[in-house]
């Protein structure tokens, strides 16, 4: 792939030679930096393709004398971990989080960007603190690829027929979707079959709309705030008497076996009234809804109840990017890193690809063909955030131990074998020992 | 003896109902999943929503072609046949070697090569893949073919040295004393006698050490990041990723993976058959 | 030696540097020789496990994130182990796992070898059908079994409808039988393997015992159990050892299927391995977990070695 690529591109430039003129023997006699890097398959190998597409090749285009070998990795978090520390891997790096980036920073395998950053003006570009989350020590080692948030969806369709209104509050979620469940449609078309991690959403969903809302899980990320407060604990304690009515995929059983296409399909057939999901659902929720899933039903969107009634958003990173310590051309990784954060190539990604963009300012490029209801909850949770209300998704502001907790103990919450209390006792243990060791990521300042 | 013979022949024709019986209740068990697999890759998604267990109705042979084409069979394939082709001389000519080493020359200290090559069957990979990622990149062994065969050579070996250890154990000895006492070698005893009479054993230790190649995810995944060196299992997760959707395609692609070494099989299998009927199994 | 000792002490001095030579002869056929034929594969193994693996039993005694410098940390990592009771359910997990696959695919191998054994109609078609689930990855097993068991698109729905009771539940999805039920699709693809072992090795029983044992009239019951049985018993023993050794390894199924849940019924060590390493960046301790693993191992093989010593014949 990579040696025909390359042909292609030696061909490209001969056929363009003719029409650029003189300018053309320069190109062909710059010689060519290659950085690699490599793309995840977690959001669909199609996806990463339309990255390649989208960014990569128009990059490579260009002609800066800098060319990208994009490689779309199946396994790729654990190629990078190994190849990385064992003194290779790509040209970028890029992580499942930043608390990923922490680790490798803190071990001395990453190229601290803050001179790209002046070099190249990220600081302004980025909305303002979104680039803290990528540093340590003080210097900034990664920058977050993709903001993410969760809402509730639902099947509007099925709302209409049966006159069901989106809830606003936590107890009309409640009562709401104890209504649906005895109407025999299943209320939260939510399964962990092939992301384990998904149990993360809802306990951090439920957290950040308890009572205390953000402002009490700050707090407690900060250590000004115990864990096992009774906000807290009622607010696991709601997570648990919805499993426990069978109201994810229609029971626990079926909740740990559901494939993300079964209750996908089930969500749009109208087998099951709402979603709780992230934004990127959105690349994926037209293959539900309408003529493709042969239904012709249509969804909508509320941001996910709260005790309040406030609107909250949690605020999550996709993934992040930083340069490896073993990369021979750290300058040139940089100038792609800023090609591809640029508003011009995120602004591409967002239209072409339904890749929710980074935290860099889109007003002024052309969102033409963007998906309507995407627009809307990007121009919604950009706004919270603007404002600073915002709430914390577990993988991007836990340290990784504490996170792997809150994925696997809350199932043993649902087994019946602890409480509420207990899980969130030992949450604290395992944070507070995480927090001594400096692993929770930066927290910004409310 | 002759007059006796067919009476008890036919007592033991018809008493074998029973094996018919339990044998196709296996065998329903072993291929029901397969032939269900088949039918569904030859469904279309909307057939394959309401009918998830049956025949197909429609016949969507085209899933094959296009699986081939978007999961880049062509070129896995050929990765994965140089990896398997590698890796299988060399366990059988090395892992050989050894085993008739332990078997037949008395090898002194065998008890601590055993202990030694068991207790390192039973490191997880995990244990030391750093370390070794880390000796293969100083070697420029990372992202070339014969890089990971090496590995493959290594982890499989143990057990392919002791599963051909325990056929050649079972071997009688008289052949190879003659040709000693004619004077040949140990190379000679090894390659001339020990290797044709125990060559059942090898035929299965090849088939066991190209499937676990064949398959094998996390090395291949972790050695071969470059996409020129991708192989099937790799191309078929990459495919089940895209298509998470649409298992019928996903179906087709795993067929297709199967396909070959199914092939494979059923051409050495005939050669299994052969030497049973050579053997002293006849009913 | 005998030889050397009869020797005629007048031939004795002038035999002298034939002898040493025929010593040294005897020397390298019955010392060197042998370690030639191990040699090239025992480089390969120790530069690709025992290297590597000497470096765990360093970091299993260090704080050490998987990517950057070690600290020291002496035996904490093992200290905590004792006390982490995730270990100990995992450990119990994999005690369980060992006794499902001892038992179940090893008697339907056994069966299965003794029943194809005397047909002959047919019998390619037997042996073919029950190895091929052995060539699918585990990725396609795990996948086509995960639809096959589901309650309500899977067999369960069908025998569900048909009225069998105790089917309306996702097997892998319920903690007291997703254990058994991943280990139900292991199995699937596993057992028909050991057949195929098993037939291979029945080639090399001599077909003179079965003749003299079907003169003396015994039952095709007594057959096997006298002959097929003792005649196999290198392998069965073999594999006995290496299902022991890889039931602690066990990893690809658990992780595809269910990651070890649900609410950890199906960790096991090699799980716990992955994420302490991967997901928790304790590498450490994932070095702590894997070396206990290897001396569970160590621990089966040396009462296989004292058995043997002991005069049982395995």
């Amino acid at each position: 792939m990579r040696r025909s690529l390359r042909t292609l591109l030696v061909l490209g430039m001969l056929v363009a030679a003719p029409l650029a003129g003189g300018s053309a023997s320069s190109v062909l006699a710059q010689d060519a930096t290659e950085i690699e890097l490599w793309l995840n398959t977690v959001s669909g190998s199609d996806t990463a393709e339309c990255i390649v597409t989208n960014a990569v090749e128009p990059f490579n285009a260009l002609g800066t004398g800098v060319t990208v070998d994009a490689t779309i990795q199946a396994n790729s978090w654990n190629a990078t971990q190994t190849a990385v520390a064992g003194g290779a891997g790509p040209d970028v790096v890029t992580t499942p989080g930043p608390s990923f980036a922490m680790e490798l920073a803190k071990a001395g395998r990453l190229v601290a960007l803050d001179p790209y950053a002046e070099q190249f003006g990220w600081g302004e570009r980025f909305a303002e603190g979104s680039l803290d989350l990528g540093t340590a020590d003080g210097q900034l080692f990664s920058i977050p690829n993709e903001i993410e948030t969760l809402v509730l969806y639902y099947n509007k369709t099925l709302f209409e027929q049966n006159e069901w209104e989106p809830p606003t509050t936590l107890d009309e979620l409640m009562a709401l979707a104890e209504e649906v469940n005895a109407a025999g449609i299943i209320p939260f078309a939510n399964a962990n079959a092939e992301w384990r991690p998904a149990n993360e959403w809802f306990v951090g969903e439920m957290l950040n709309h308890s009572a205390g809302g953000p402002q009490l899980v700050y707090d407690a990320l900060v250590g000004e705030a115990e864990w096992a407060n009774p906000d807290f604990v009622a607010a696991i304690d709601a997570l648990n008497q919805m499993q426990q009515n069978g109201w994810f995929a229609g029971g626990l059983d079926r909740y740990y076996t559901g494939t993300m296409a079964e209750v996908g399909s089930m969500f749009g057939m109208g087998e099951a009234a709402m979603k709780i999901e992230g934004s990127w659902f959105l690349s994926d929720v037209d293959a539900y809804f309408g003529e493709a899933a042969g239904n012709e039903n249509e969804w909508g969107w509320v941001p996910f109840p709260s005790v309040t009634g406030e609107a909250i958003f949690d605020l999550g990173i996709g993934s992040t990017w930083s340069i490896n310590a073993n990369s021979a051309n750290p300058d040139a990784t940089a100038q792609y890193i800023d090609y591809h954060f640029s508003p011009e190539t995120q602004a591409r990604l967002l239209v072409e690809c339904g890749l929710v963009p980074a935290a860099v300012d889109l007003s002024g490029q052309d969102l033409t063909g963007v998906n309507p209801g995407l627009a809307e909850i990007l121009d919604a949770m950009n706004a919270a955030f603007a404002e600073g209300n915002y709430g914390y998704t577990t993988w991007t502001f836990w340290p990784p131990e504490s996170e792997t907790y809150l994925i696997e103990e809350i199932e043993r919450v649902w087994a019946g074998e602890i409480t509420a209390e207990e899980y969130l006792q030992g949450h604290q243990e395992v944070f507070d020992a995480e927090r001594e060791a400096g692993a929770v990521p930066p927290i910004p300042e409310r | 003896m002759s007059a006796v013979a067919p009476a008890r022949g036919a007592r033991r024709e018809a008493s074998l109902a029973p094996n018919y019986i339990v044998l196709t209740i296996l065998l329903a068990f072993a291929m029901g999943p397969l032939i269900i697999l088949f039918f569904n890759s030859l469904k279309t998604t909307a057939e394959l929503g309401l009918n998830p267990l049956g025949p197909p109705r429609s016949f969507m042979w085209e899933n094959f072609p296009k699986a081939w084409e978007m999961g880049n069979f062509a070129m896995t394939t050929r990765n994965s046949g140089v990896l398997v082709v590698g890796t299988v001389i060399g366990v059988l000519l090395l892992g050989g070697m050894a085993a008739y080493s332990l078997a037949k020359l008395d090898l002194p200290g065998a008890g601590l090569l055993t202990l030694y090559l068991l207790v390192g069957t039973s490191l997880p990979i995990q244990l030391y893949l750093v370390p070794l990622y880390f000796t293969w990149n100083r070697l420029g062994l990372v992202n070339t073919l014969h890089g990971l065969v090496i590995i493959y050579i290594a982890t499989n070996a143990p057990f392919a040295i002791f599963l051909l250890r325990s056929y050649m154990l079972q071997l009688p000895r008289d052949f190879e004393d003659a040709a000693r006492v004619d004077g040949a070698s140990e190379w000679q005893v090894f390659a001339r006698i020990v290797v044709p009479l125990s060559w059942p054993g090898f035929l299965t230790v090849g088939l066991v050490v190209a499937l676990s190649v064949w398959n094998e995810f996390l090395m291949a995944t972790v050695f071969l990041t470059e996409q020129d060196l991708f192989t099937v299992v790799t191309s078929y997760n990459n495919f089940a990723q895209r298509f998470t959707r649409d298992w019928t395609m996903t179906s087709a692609a795993a067929v297709m993976m199967i396909l070959p070494v199914i092939v494979i099989f059923l051409a050495l299998q005939r050669r299994f058959i052969d030497g049973l009927t050579q053997g002293g199994l006849k009913g | 030696m005998q030889l050397q000792k009869s020797m005629p002490i007048s031939a004795a001095t002038a035999a002298a540097p034939i002898r040493a030579a025929e010593r040294r002869r005897a020397f390298v056929r019955r010392r060197v020789v042998p370690w030639l034929f191990v040699l090239p594969i025992l480089i390969i193994n120790v530069a690709v496990v025992a290297g590597p693996a000497l470096s765990a039993v360093y970091y299993s005694m260090t704080d050490w994130n998987g990517i950057g410098a070690a600290e020291w940390v002496g035996l904490a990592n093992f200290q905590e182990l004792i006390r982490d009771s995730g270990f100990r359910h995992a450990f119990g997990n994999n005690v369980i796992w060992l006794a499902m696959f001892l038992t179940v695919p090893i008697a339907m191998a056994l069966a299965a070898a003794g029943l194809l054994a005397p047909i002959r109609r047919g019998a390619i078609v037997f042996r073919m059908a029950l190895f091929i689930p052995y060539v699918l990855p585990s990725v396609v097993t795990a996948a086509l079994w995960r639809g096959l068991l589901s309650p309500d698109r899977g067999i369960p729905a069908v025998l569900n409808d048909l009225g069998v009771p105790g089917f309306d539940k996702a097997f892998l999805g319920t903690a007291r039988t997703a254990l058994p039920a991943i280990g139900f699709v292991d199995n699937w693809h596993w057992w028909g393997f050991l057949l195929v072992l098993f037939l291979a090795s029945m080639q090399n029983i001599p077909p003179d015992l079965y003749e003299s044992a079907r003169l003396d009239g015994a039952s095709r019951w007594q057959e096997f159990r006298d002959v097929t049985l003792p005649g196999i018993r290198p392998t069965l023993v073999f594999m006995i050892l290496m299902t022991t050794i890889w039931s602690f390894l066990t990893f690809d199924y658990i992780w595809i299927l269910t990651q070890g849940g649900p609410a950890g019924a199906s960790e096991v060590l090699a799980v716990l391995v992955y994420k302490e390493a991967f997901n928790n960046f304790n590498a450490g301790y994932a070095s702590a977990i894997g070396l206990t693993m290897s001396f569970f191992v160590g621990c089966v093989i040396a009462i296989f070695a004292i058995l043997r010593r002991r005069g049982w014949e395995i």
